[in-house]
């Protein structure tokens, strides 16, 4: 990683040298290219301290020389150079330039790491430079539509979690989440609250790379949750010289879209004309746009100072700090964060000792806001937001005034959303302590040997509040007596980690050898109390209770082996035997081996071609497991305990039941092969670099959460089993082009392309699951997971058309021809899957200008359309009071909703898209006070502008079903970045 | 060399470190919301917690309150024991419509169209087998070589013990009188099979023949009734149980057993039972105080929270356009719940004006129901609700108080009435009509200006609508009278069509889930499905 970090050196800049003594020497370094000078090269004499940088003209100055001084010249991207001093006043350095900057790159791979050029497997690395720009608050936002086969999917809550999918997801009862290891520390997922995700305690100014394995020949060192790939994230570390870097941000956002519902014009004439005498009574005389009152401006502001150097000139170090504030769109929603981190990296007895710190804090304070969408799409736009005589707060809600002179909310009826915004304290406050600790020893008597230890450990836990007053509709009501809302939840999170290991690295004639064996255990811990409901106690059997959640212990033994025979021929084997607590002693040890070869054929056959610059063949194989379902101990006879609303009453004893839990004893590892080739390309001098994948996985001995057991034969009738397989194939490409280079002018533009799919091989009994929420009705489906088909396909009823091309209301195609329309007629019609997925980065620098976007599009992927489908009719004018609907119904012309409408094929739609996730104009001033610092300025867009067809508001969703979701923001960004 | 070997050696020592870590993987709960069936048994109260899980099937849908479910392939809530009956018994027939016919399944079973993929149809079969595995696990851990096995000695506990295994399995027998009635067949399971067994395929003879002696068998170890713990079953469910199954018996397994039937219920008339003077108080919030209930399933705003029959029937009484929650002390559905044109003609006739059976709001409404979403049609409903009879509301405006009456004296009267005819190829005789003038006198105010001074069985059949209608009887009556399937008995909505058709006779009993048929190779499919 220290080559990434040294790019940044590039920008630094330093004051030269005043020192006037006799042996001086002065000189200039160029780059033999282009003939230009090289600022920040660095000139260390050998075996000294001593040393300095080209300043911004390529100048440098050294003094108090002696006469056979080694002086090496360094840059990232060059070959270093070697001059001896021989009294000379001035020279000239020429650099060369390194025939593939990329290929020096380092690749962190799990316990260890690799040279870029050396990979055998299909891994993406993404350096700080290729980062995406624009409005950042998580980190796994740096890499959204950068690399082919990676999937991320954010609401518009701020620091909200996002479904990361790498090639699709090779799990159907388990989870498709990838591996996410933050400097060695493989993350937990369990929540936490107070905090709106995972990862957002991790400051995104923090990070030095990601690295993406994709295919198992490169996770299967991570064997037991390697099968949706593995995320690796390092943070920055401490440097050599003092550097400091401050960054702020400011954005202001507003929705940009609104869901199509009747204005309150519209809606009066159509109640006029449809409605009868009772709703036109029930019509207001407001205007009042729902959606324009649930939302606001926002405000954004982003701090981040680090510092880093060599603290007392010994130890490398880097502290930094980092605030961030966001404003969500729904009026009282808002996120603050602090982050604290500090990285230590000590070298001792002549750099065999190193030692790594990494000690991150970080605290959020949030107020979450509710998902008032639905009422705000809903709510009779002809009714007033504020009532002067409303009990409510003088909010407007439907009332009456009961027996006992209490406001008492008509039922049914919508609440005014902006009430319950206004009106519900929601808060949580989250703290976290994350780092690791590494120790990496090489043995003084064996300097091929290296012991490495790595202890991780992540203590998160949070609060949560929520508080409504008596005088709101949202609280707690009950028995005409308004409570409000008093609730309270709690839990820890620890995860506990330690990695022990061994690496053995020799040159034996032509065959560069490594090997890694080691040992890794990890364990998850989950404790707090179970919120509950204040308002509620009037029984004394309910009060906060505490939980344990059972621990969750991974241990594993894992070994690999590189073998690079004259630079040209790489063979990696990797070995890992993998432990779960989930899983009974018979089958709790999985055993994933995996095995890869490179060939570089450049060398045997394009040796002297100038159009190729590099070629490099990948095949591989590998077997992952997964272990993580829901339940943890399912293998086991246990009793589950009534909670205190689960119990039964003897007599004047009311007694928690006690039912023996279903089991599965024969619960076993799922397992993932996947086969990979790929081809990694450079051409005319690099200019053009790329790696082309295909790939298949096949998961058998597949977790479906839900297959069928005998009844009576257990305490269920379905639960977990080992039944099944789901295969996935794709392809991938990614290209990266330097379409400019020069000092002036530079162009760079990443290109990535995916394109995969999933289906079902085999199920439980052959027997199709229904899933997916309709939106509509109890427990409603719309979707199956049948053999022969894409997981979560959907699974609708047949529109029938009248001639005129209209839907005929009610009329479904009898598809079996039983002459009954029921669920037999359902049939499968397309997924929520994508065909095609794409991605696009342009980065221009020019002079001191820099401008950069990106494009992200998605062909083919199919929504369920909720509010449609639900909205349709004009059933829907009317639920006890008024309320609006989708302006669909005027084509629909539907009556009335049931259960086969709102599956009907026609709100299936299609929801392609291309999107562009943020633009940036930035202006560097490098010689800023009087060249002490550089300053760069920038003003971008985020989320300027999507192209779609899709009618609903947003049509990048997963999972297929768009029911209301929180709205992106639209934020126009400013922004400055100085280096001292 | 050296080296190489210094290094295995190191390696040893590094992985030998480490072993003793594996048995970290034997992790054990937390005993909070999962305990080993060693710590459950071990607490003071355990066989009473344990016997609680087996009544609380009854009620809840799992362990972790009302959204919980022990069971797949249906919503939770619905899946509870006494709503997916209510479903298959009332909802099928001419008593009510659920107006949310997108809640998956409910328009097949309300519309006599289901078909084996049916979540309901799977659900009540789910639920029951489910019931059936409870009694079975508590059976092998209370059998006396477990017990003594676990030290168990004090004599207080191990004669309680004999009770809590006698009602144990009264409530198997219950559950297998479900299968039977709704299935016609089951897979068959009992404490002497490890879990894991998918069972033989019982039909209904056997299924019968086990009931019985079952029942027969275990009455000694039962309390005489009401002699035992409130929520408790005792020799009146045993009683109500068989006299059921015997009532049925031609359908069963055509067989004439009505002299038992009239036996049985006897045998539950000398428990001590007595109607309510007022017939609203079996339905209200402390219905479970009711002298005239038999065995009903607990329900409570706070501890026992589910969304049971009573639950979504008092919630589901609340009407679209009346809006009248607090009549019934409840929050409402918006109008989930009406009245079948059929059932509303039932109370036709002077004699009914001033019936307390009669609780029917009309209003402004149709009788008829030409559109089932259509929430302003058809009468409603006002017999259940969450106000106790002393006028207090219950904790929960959602979950109800009320319990559900399971078996009740008044169903007992006419069910000894009913087998007195039958047996007897007559009238009713009279004993009989004794009992029905008492149903009669307690629905008119003490008075007797409604009794009759003859019955036979077109009045039983229509009797029995008006005592107990809602209270998941009505498709086993129809079925019994022979007016279910063909077209004996027409109602709206019968058959898929808005004022009814005829539908095969073959939906007498409703297929076996597809998932239980693939799960159990034993199980075959009923005729017609």
């Amino acid at each position: 990683m220290k080559t990434i970090y040294n790019k940044l050196l590039i920008l630094m800049l330093f004051l030269p040298f005043g020192i006037f003594a006799q042996s001086v020497l002065d000189g200039v370094v160029t780059d033999s290219k282009t003939r230009q000078t090289l600022p920040g090269v660095n000139v260390v004499i050998q075996g000294s301290s001593t040393g300095t940088s080209t300043d911004l003209d390529g100048k440098f100055r050294l003094a108090d020389l002696k006469k056979g001084d080694k002086i090496d010249f360094s840059f990232i991207g060059f070959q270093t150079q070697t001059i001896t001093y021989n009294d000379q006043k001035s020279v000239a350095v020429v650099l060369e330039e390194e025939t593939n900057l990329l290929q020096e790159v380092v690749v962190q791979i799990g316990y260890g790491n690799v040279k870029k050029k050396d990979l055998t497997g299909s891994v993406a690395v993404l350096g700080e430079k290729d980062f995406n720009k624009g409005a950042v608050v998580t980190v796994e936002n740096l890499l959204s539509g950068k690399i082919a086969g990676v999937s991320i999917n954010t609401s518009g809550a701020p620091g909200s979690g996002s479904e990361i999918r790498i090639r699709g997801g090779s799990s159907l009862g388990a989870s498709n989440d990838p591996l996410i290891v933050l400097d060695g520390l493989p993350l937990s997922p369990i929540g936490v609250n107070g905090a709106t995700s995972i990862l957002s305690s991790i400051n995104p100014n923090d990070i030095a790379s990601f690295t993406i394995l994709k295919d198992a020949s490169a996770t299967a060192i991570y064997g037991s949750r390697a099968s949706n790939g593995v995320i690796i994230i390092t943070t920055k570390k401490g440097s050599s010289k003092l550097a400091v870097d401050y960054n702020f941000q400011y954005g202001s956002g507003k929705a940009y879209n609104k869901i199509d519902v009747f204005s309150a014009n519209d809606y009066r004439s159509l109640i006029n004309s449809r409605g009868n005498a009772g709703q036109i009574a029930k019509l207001g005389t407001a205007n009042t746009d729902w959606q324009d009152a649930i939302y606001r401006r926002t405000d954004f502001v982003d701090n981040n100072i680090s510092i880093r150097g060599k603290a007392f000139g010994v130890l490398p170090a880097r502290l930094s700090f980092g605030n961030t504030y966001q404003e969500g769109l729904r009026l009282t929603n808002e996120l603050t964060r602090n982050t604290f981190s500090l990285n230590l990296t000590p070298s001792l007895f002549k750099d065999h000792l190193k030692l790594s710190l990494a000690a991150n804090y970080s605290t959020q304070k949030n107020r979450f806001a509710d998902g008032v969408e639905g009422a705000a799409i809903r709510f009779d736009p002809t009714q007033p937001i504020y009532d002067a005589n409303s009990p409510y707060d003088g909010f407007f809600e439907y009332h009456t005034v009961n027996q006992f002179g209490q406001a008492q909310y008509k039922n049914p009826s919508i609440a005014n959303p902006v009430a319950q915004l206004l009106q519900t304290y929601d808060t949580g406050s989250n703290n976290r302590f994350f780092g690791n600790f590494e120790i990496d020893y090489k043995f003084h008597f064996l300097p091929e040997l290296r012991a490495v230890i790595n202890l991780g450990y992540d203590r998160n836990s949070g609060t949560r509040n929520t508080n409504r007053p008596s005088t709101s509709r949202a609280g707690y009501n009950n028995n005409l007596f308004s409570y409000g809302t008093r609730f309270n939840a709690e839990n820890v999170a620890v995860n506990k980690l330690l990695d022990a290991y061994l690496v053995y690295k020799k040159e034996i004639g032509k065959v560069d050898f490594d090997a890694t064996a080691g040992y890794s255990y990890q364990k998850f811990e989950n404790s707090g109390l179970e919120g509950y409901d204040a308002a509620v106690i009037t029984n004394a059997s309910i009060a906060q209770r505490p939980f344990i959640a059972d621990p969750v212990v991974l241990l594993g033994y894992f070994a690999r082996a590189n073998f690079n025979v004259s630079d040209k021929y790489l063979l990696t084997l990797s070995y890992r035997r993998d432990g779960t607590s989930r899983f009974g002693s018979k089958n709790r040890f999985g055993n994933f081996p995996a095995a890869a070869f490179a060939w570089k054929l450049k060398e045997d056959f394009f040796k002297n071609s100038t159009l190729i610059s590099d070629l490099k063949l990948r095949i591989g194989y590998g077997l992952t497991g997964q272990q993580e379902i829901g339940n943890t101990l399912f293998y086991l006879p246990l009793y589950n305990i009534g909670n205190p609303n689960s119990q039964y009453t003897f007599g004047n004893t009311t007694l928690p039941v006690g039912q023996p839990a279903p089991y599965n004893k024969n619960l076993k590892w799922e397992e993932t092969a996947t086969y990979n080739a790929g081809l990694d390309f450079g051409i005319a001098s690099n200019k053009v670099t790329g790696s082309i994948d295909v790939y298949y996985k096949k998961s058998t001995d597949l977790f479906q959460r839900n297959a069928p057991f005998a009844d009576g034969s257990n305490f269920t009738n379905e639960g977990p089993q080992n039944i099944g397989s789901l295969s996935i194939k794709g392809i991938e490409l990614g290209v990266d082009f330097a379409i400019f280079k020069t000092d002036k002018f530079q162009w760079d533009v990443n290109v990535n392309a995916s394109k995969y799919e999933r289906r079902i091989d085999k199920i439980a009994a052959g027997l199709p699951i229904f899933d997916g929420a309709s939106g509509a009705g109890t427990g409603g489906t719309s979707q199956i997971l049948a053999e022969g088909y894409t997981p979560n396909s959907f699974y609708v009823y047949k529109q029938l058309f009248n001639v005129a091309g209209k839907p005929i209301e009610g009329a479904y195609a009898d598809l079996n021809g039983d002459g009954i329309i029921n669920g037999s007629d359902r049939y499968i019609h397309y997924n929520g899957d994508p065909d095609l997925q794409l991605g696009f980065t342009s980065n221009i620098k020019c002079y001191n200008f820099d401008l950069t976007f990106n494009l992200r599009a998605s062909i083919g992927n199919r929504l369920l359309n909720t509010y449609k489908s639900t909205g349709s009719y004009y059933s829907q004018l009317q639920n006890g009071e008024l309320q609006n609907t989708s302006p669909n119904v005027l084509n629909t012309n539907f009556g009335i909703q049931t259960g086969e409408s709102v599956i009907s094929d026609i709100f299936i739609e299609n929801a392609s898209f291309l999107r562009m996730d943020y633009a940036t104009l930035g202006y560097t001033f490098p010689k800023w006070l009087e060249g002490k610092a550089s300053l760069r300025l920038f003003a971008g867009v985020q989320n300027p502008f999507i192209i779609t067809n899709y009618s609903g508001l947003d049509p990048e969703l997963s999972g297929g079903i768009d029911q209301t979701i929180y709205p992106r923001q639209r934020q126009i960004l400013f922004g400055a970045n100085v280096k001292f | 060399m050296k080296n190489i070997k210094l290094n295995l050696i190191l390696l040893l020592c590094l992985a030998l470190s480490f072993t003793s870590c594996e048995s970290d993987l034997e992790v054990k709960p937390s005993g909070i919301t999962q305990q080993t069936v060693e710590q459950f048994y071990a607490q003071p109260d355990g066989y009473k917690k344990g016997l609680a899980g087996v009544y609380g099937n009854l009620s809840l849908t799992g362990t972790g309150g009302a959204e919980s479910s022990n069971l797949g392939g249906i919503d939770a809530g619905t899946s509870q024991y006494s709503r997916v009956l209510w479903y298959m018994q009332s909802l099928s027939a001419d008593e009510a419509v659920w107006s949310y016919e997108n809640d998956p399944g409910v328009r097949e079973i309300q519309k006599n169209i289901w078909t084996a993929s049916n979540p309901i149809v799977r659900g009540m079969f789910s639920r029951a087998m489910f019931q059936v595995a409870l009694v079975n696990e508590y059976l092998r851990q209370t059998s006396p070589d477990v017990l003594s096995g676990r030290g168990v000695t004090d004599a207080t506990l191990l004669a309680d013990i004999k009770n809590f295994r006698a009602e144990s399995r009264a409530i198997r027998a219950l559950a297998y009188y479900h299968l039977m009635d709704l299935y016609g067949k089951a897979a068959f399971v009992t404490e002497n099979d490890p879990v894991g067994t998918t069972g033989p395929q019982y039909n209904r003879q056997q299924l019968f023949d086990y009931i019985e002696s079952e029942l027969i068998a275990i009455l000694p170890d039962l309390k005489a009734p009401k002699t035992n713990e409130k929520g408790r079953l005792d020799q009146g469910f045993a009683n109500m149980v068989l006299a059921k199954i015997y009532l049925n018996a031609e359908v069963y397994i055509n067989a004439n057993r009505f002299q038992d039937c009239m036996n049985a219920c006897q045998a539950v008339m000398a428990g001590g039972y007595t109607l309510n003077t007022n017939y609203l108080n079996n339905f209200k919030a402390d219905n479970d105080t009711s002298n005239e209930m038999i065995f009903s399933i607990e329900s409570s705003g706070v501890t026992t929270q589910n969304y049971g029959a009573t639950t979504i029937i008092i919630n589901g009484q609340v009407g679209s356009l009346e809006a009248n929650g607090a009549q019934f002390g409840v929050g409402g559905f918006g109008g989930a719940l009406r009245l079948r044109r059929e059932l509303v003609q039932k109370f036709n006739g002077t004699q009914f004006n001033n019936d307390s059976r009669k609780n029917i709001i009309s209003g402004t409404r149709s009788i008829d129901i030409p559109n089932v979403s259509d929430r302003d049609t058809g009468y409603l409903l006002a017999k259940y609700s969450n106000i106790s009879s002393g006028n207090i509301a219950g904790i929960s405006t959602t979950f109800v108080e009320t319990d559900y009456p399971l078996f009740r004296l008044a169903d007992t009267y006419l069910m000894y009435a009913e087998a007195q005819m039958r047996r007897d190829n007559a009238g009713a005789d009279g004993t009989s009509l004794g009992y029905l003038n008492q149903l009669r006198e307690r629905a008119n105010n003490g008075t007797t200006i409604a009794n009759v001074a003859s019955a036979d069985l077109n009045y039983i059949i229509d009797e029995r609508a008006r005592e107990l209608h809602w209270e998941g009887h009505r498709r086993q009556d129809l079925i019994r009278f022979g007016r279910y399937s063909g077209n004996a008995y027409n109602w709206q909505w019968k058959g898929n069509a808005v004022n009814g058709v005829p539908f095969s006779s073959n939906l007498n009993v409703f297929p076996l889930p597809q998932a239980a048929l693939q799960s159990n190779p034993n199980l075959t499919q009923n005729t017609g499905y």
